[in-house]
């Protein structure tokens, strides 16, 4: 090797190691807002618009992968597992006219969309399921949004090891899109424990973590800063964005 | 200097002899050469953080282990973890390089690149994509940029690769290795350098800016058949992946020319814009 190359490349590679404390303080410092700033600009290019693909039967993953927190063990979810769901209610409120509690009968009873549609997770895997379930604009239509709600915020039954909260939040544009599912079974079969039962939200047009599993809540709201750390979801409040369409 | 009086100069003939300095490099190519070489710095680096949340590659729509490309992985064997990479099938023990690898904090960990290879240096996928899709915005301005400035200045004609340069590629490659006295006579580039420079700015930059879009869903979702000519998304991502190898072997390449061709006088150029003329060296297509 040429000699002023291999001084050249020996440098670089000295540079690159001893960099950690600069890329860790270039991370978290004063650059951080620039950092930060990309989100609302890739959501005004990319948005939510159109039609995320449906798949085929064939295209299914049999065993669809699990991922996201452990599934709850506190006795609150297990006792409703014990007596499959029957005691399981929806609750809808916040800023809405008709607040609603609604029974898995009630949602099973509402006009169902069935959609093959792939999973794309944060970390780069993707997976392919058929959802069945309820349009979430289908029971956002029945408790009615005050003209102030802007997002929809649900609250689940998973904790972490710390003891924080799953969340997660829409706007009401991603939450009326066609393909927003208030999921309830997959690969034809009510949802097990791992998958989120009973009710979970799949939203094929985001990245994985924006489909809360274990929903029993959902409130609107003008603002989601006061809930959980602020950034809407569980997730987002340890810096992953809250538009999650790239 | 005035683009106009860069011009005049040419018009003039000036700058054609060895030892001649020549405006060569306008403020726009200077910029976006440094907003490029920053960029891809960050954009690997980051990328490397964000493939290390699932090292593996498909070539697939769905993942799918069975049309599997590269895989890191690591695993205990005799009571030592050991770091594999898996290629076409083929698996390489590569512990401390990849696969295992120092975790940024002091020890080693399951993760397929090594911290000083990644941005930021421990595991941190949020903000891996963080800098990723900022830095992807600068490499998109930069080439965008570039490429308009270029083509209103007339500076792209010398740097694209014409069919009248095809029979001149052999006979530069051979005077590369010394098996040929002279160069064939070309203008500001030599013919190797064109087929580089255009692979790079019409086939490597868009195909990594395509191949990344290809991957958020929101843009699946508004273009399907982007994602589908790709072969699915796991595919995209191998492409992806793919595409930043060659450039990666791209920029090795331009380093090890930069400087055995004069290092000192092709950096101030690209830095001033002036450029000293050596033996063989042309100007214009």
């Amino acid at each position: 090797m040429n000699r002023r190359l291999f001084v050249a490349t020996s440098l670089s590679a000295l540079g690159l190691t001893a960099c950690g404390p600069v890329k860790e303080s270039l991370t978290m410092g004063p650059f951080r807002g620039v950092l930060l700033s990309t989100e609302k600009l890739n959501h005004e290019v990319i948005g939510t618009h159109g039609m995320a693909r449906e798949y085929a039967d064939a295209d299914v993953d049999l065993e669809f992968r699990v991922n996201g927190l452990d599934t709850p063990a506190d006795s609150t979810y297990t006792g409703l597992v014990r007596n499959t769901f029957r005691d399981y209610k929806l609750r809808v409120d916040g800023l809405v006219d008709r607040p609603q509690s609604l029974s898995l009968a009630a949602l099973r009873a509402a006009a169902p969309r069935t959609q093959i549609t792939r999973h794309d997770c944060v970390e780069g895997w993707s997976a392919i399921g058929k959802w069945r379930g309820v349009p979430l604009a289908t029971v956002l239509a029945m408790a009615q949004p005050k003209l102030n709600a802007r997002y929809c915020v649900f609250h689940c039954y998973d904790v972490d090891e710390s003891g924080t909260r799953y969340y997660e939040s829409l706007d009401l544009h991603e939450a009326a899109h066609p393909q927003t599912l208030l999921a309830l079974d997959l690969n034809d079969k009510p949802l097990d424990p791992d998958h989120g039962a009973p009710v979970r939200l799949k939203i094929p047009t985001q990245l994985g973590y924006k489909s809360a599993k274990w929903v029993n809540r959902i409130e609107l709201v003008a603002d989601f800063a006061p809930i959980g750390g602020g950034a809407g979801g569980y997730w987002e409040d340890q810096g992953y964005e809250w538009y999650a369409g790239i | 200097m005035t683009t106009a009086a860069i011009d005049a100069a040419r018009a003039h003939g000036a700058g054609t002899r060895p030892g001649e300095t020549i405006y060569r490099h306008t403020v726009a190519a200077r910029t976006t050469h440094w907003a490029w070489a920053l960029a891809m710095l960050v954009l690997v680096m980051s990328g490397l953080q964000i493939f290390n949340a699932a090292p593996y590659l498909d070539a697939s729509d769905k993942s799918d282990p069975a049309r599997r490309v590269l895989a890191f992985d690591s695993s205990t064997q005799n009571g030592h973890v050991v770091g594999t990479t898996q290629i076409f099938g083929h698996t390489f023990t590569t512990t401390h390089v990849l696969g295992y690898t120092d975790d940024g904090d002091g020890g080693q960990d399951a993760r397929a690149f090594p911290a000083w290879a990644t941005l930021p240096g421990m595991q941190d996928l949020a903000d891996g994509r963080r800098w990723h899709l900022l830095f992807a915005w600068v490499l998109v301005v930069a080439l965008v940029t570039y490429l308009i400035s270029a083509a209103m200045r007339g500076t792209l004609r010398e740097l694209v690769l014409r069919p009248s340069d095809v029979p001149k590629l052999l006979p530069m490659q051979l005077y590369y290795l010394k098996l040929r006295r002279d160069p064939p006579p070309h203008g500001t580039y030599n013919p190797l350098q064109k087929a580089a420079y255009t692979v790079v700015l019409f086939a490597l930059f868009p195909i990594i800016v395509i191949t990344g879009l290809a991957l958020s869903p929101g843009v699946d979702a508004a273009a399907p058949w982007l994602t589908w000519i790709l072969g699915g998304r796991q595919f995209a991502r191998t492409w992806h992946f793919t595409a930043m190898v060659l450039l990666i072997g791209y920029f090795l390449t331009h380093i090890a020319l930069v400087v055995s061709t004069g290092a000192w006088n092709n950096t101030l150029s690209m830095i001033t814009g002036w450029y000293r003329l050596k033996e063989h060296d042309g100007v214009g297509p």
